[in-house]
């Protein structure tokens, strides 16, 4: 059997407020997917605002492709899932309520997304896109604790808002991307950055073999 | 009048497992050797120690012909570890906001 080191009470919390630590960074967003999502949605959309003023090509061409670009992804992803069992080392609760918040945020997309293709207006079916993404992040706020997202959900709300009043696609296009700027890109570079330096921070390790 | 600590828990190694599983569903065997920095021997001996206790649930399984250990904090492990966490409070005079208590 192996000898325990003895140990003192500041000792005790030491250990404890560190591996709290430790294992609240499995919660840490690295804002890795904000930053790829955000920039393609608004390339998408400043394009399609162009590509609408200018008249180059079909109205929803890059839609189109963002569309099957997204498509690629997930079909990927879900392969990843079920064929390469990338199941991670450690569950939490928050991580669960985020997986549960993102089979929802994609179905209604979809639902959505199909919507517009059938039966709603592009213009209005953007504006309620808009506002679905301010709940989203609202929801990734409160869990991470990370008020960036938080703010970025009453920003996208007010632009989503403020959509109500557009009437031409173009328009709209704009405050598809001031949305996606304020939500997922700014939002997501700073939980990159806080990422980074919480990871060099955790770098220190510290020896508990006892 | 002071509560002895948990001797179970009032070991380096356990007691860094206690508070990793305290702040998450479950994990495997793996993210609990990485975290703690323990050798595997040591690290199975007293996880053994916590589910002897009852403190913890270790669920055995195979995942592509490897062995995979997941660990879980029970209910009776969460009091032992909030029971503990009191008892350190009062030891180091710390009152339950914080503040350390410097009279003797």
């Amino acid at each position: 059997m192996t000898a325990e080191k003895q140990l003192s009470e500041t000792d005790s919390l030491r250990i404890i407020s560190q591996m709290i630590d430790q294992a609240k960074q499995e919660n840490r967003e690295n804002g890795k997917g904000w930053i790829l999502w955000g920039w393609l949605l608004f390339l998408t959309s400043i394009f399609s605002f162009v590509n609408y003023k200018l008249d180059l090509f079909s109205q929803y061409i890059f839609w189109n492709g963002f569309g099957i670009l997204a498509l690629v992804y997930f079909l990927f992803k879900a392969l990843q899932y079920f064929f390469f069992n990338s199941k991670e080392k450690v569950k939490s609760y928050t991580k669960d309520l985020l997986q549960k918040a993102n089979i929802g945020f994609f179905v209604s997309l979809t639902v959505i997304t199909v919507g517009v293709n059938v039966k709603i207006d592009p213009v209005t079916g953007f504006t309620i896109l808009i506002i679905l993404y301010g709940f989203w992040l609202l929801i990734y706020g409160a869990a991470l604790n990370f008020k960036p997202f938080t703010i970025g959900a009453v920003l996208t709300w007010g632009l989503g808002l403020a959509s109500l009043f557009v009437n031409t696609f173009d328009k709209v296009m704009l405050f598809h991307a001031a949305a996606v700027l304020c939500g997922y890109i700014i939002p997501g570079h700073m939980a990159n950055n806080e990422f980074r330096k919480a990871r060099k921070g955790a770098s220190i390790n510290q020896d508990l073999s006892v | 009048m002071f509560n002895e600590l948990d001797p179970i828990l009032h070991s380096q190694l356990r007691l860094a497992v206690i508070s990793l599983l305290i702040s998450v569903k479950e994990a495997e065997f793996t993210f609990l050797k990485e975290k703690t920095n323990a050798t595997a021997g040591n690290l199975s001996v007293q996880i053994n120690k916590l589910k002897e206790a009852g403190y913890i649930d270790v669920r055995k399984q195979f995942k592509d012909n490897y062995p995979l250990t997941t660990c879980k904090i029970t209910a009776s492990g969460v009091l032992a570890f909030e029971e503990y966490v009191k008892n350190l409070h009062s030891y180091l005079r710390i009152d339950p906001k914080g503040n350390r208590d410097h009279k003797k």
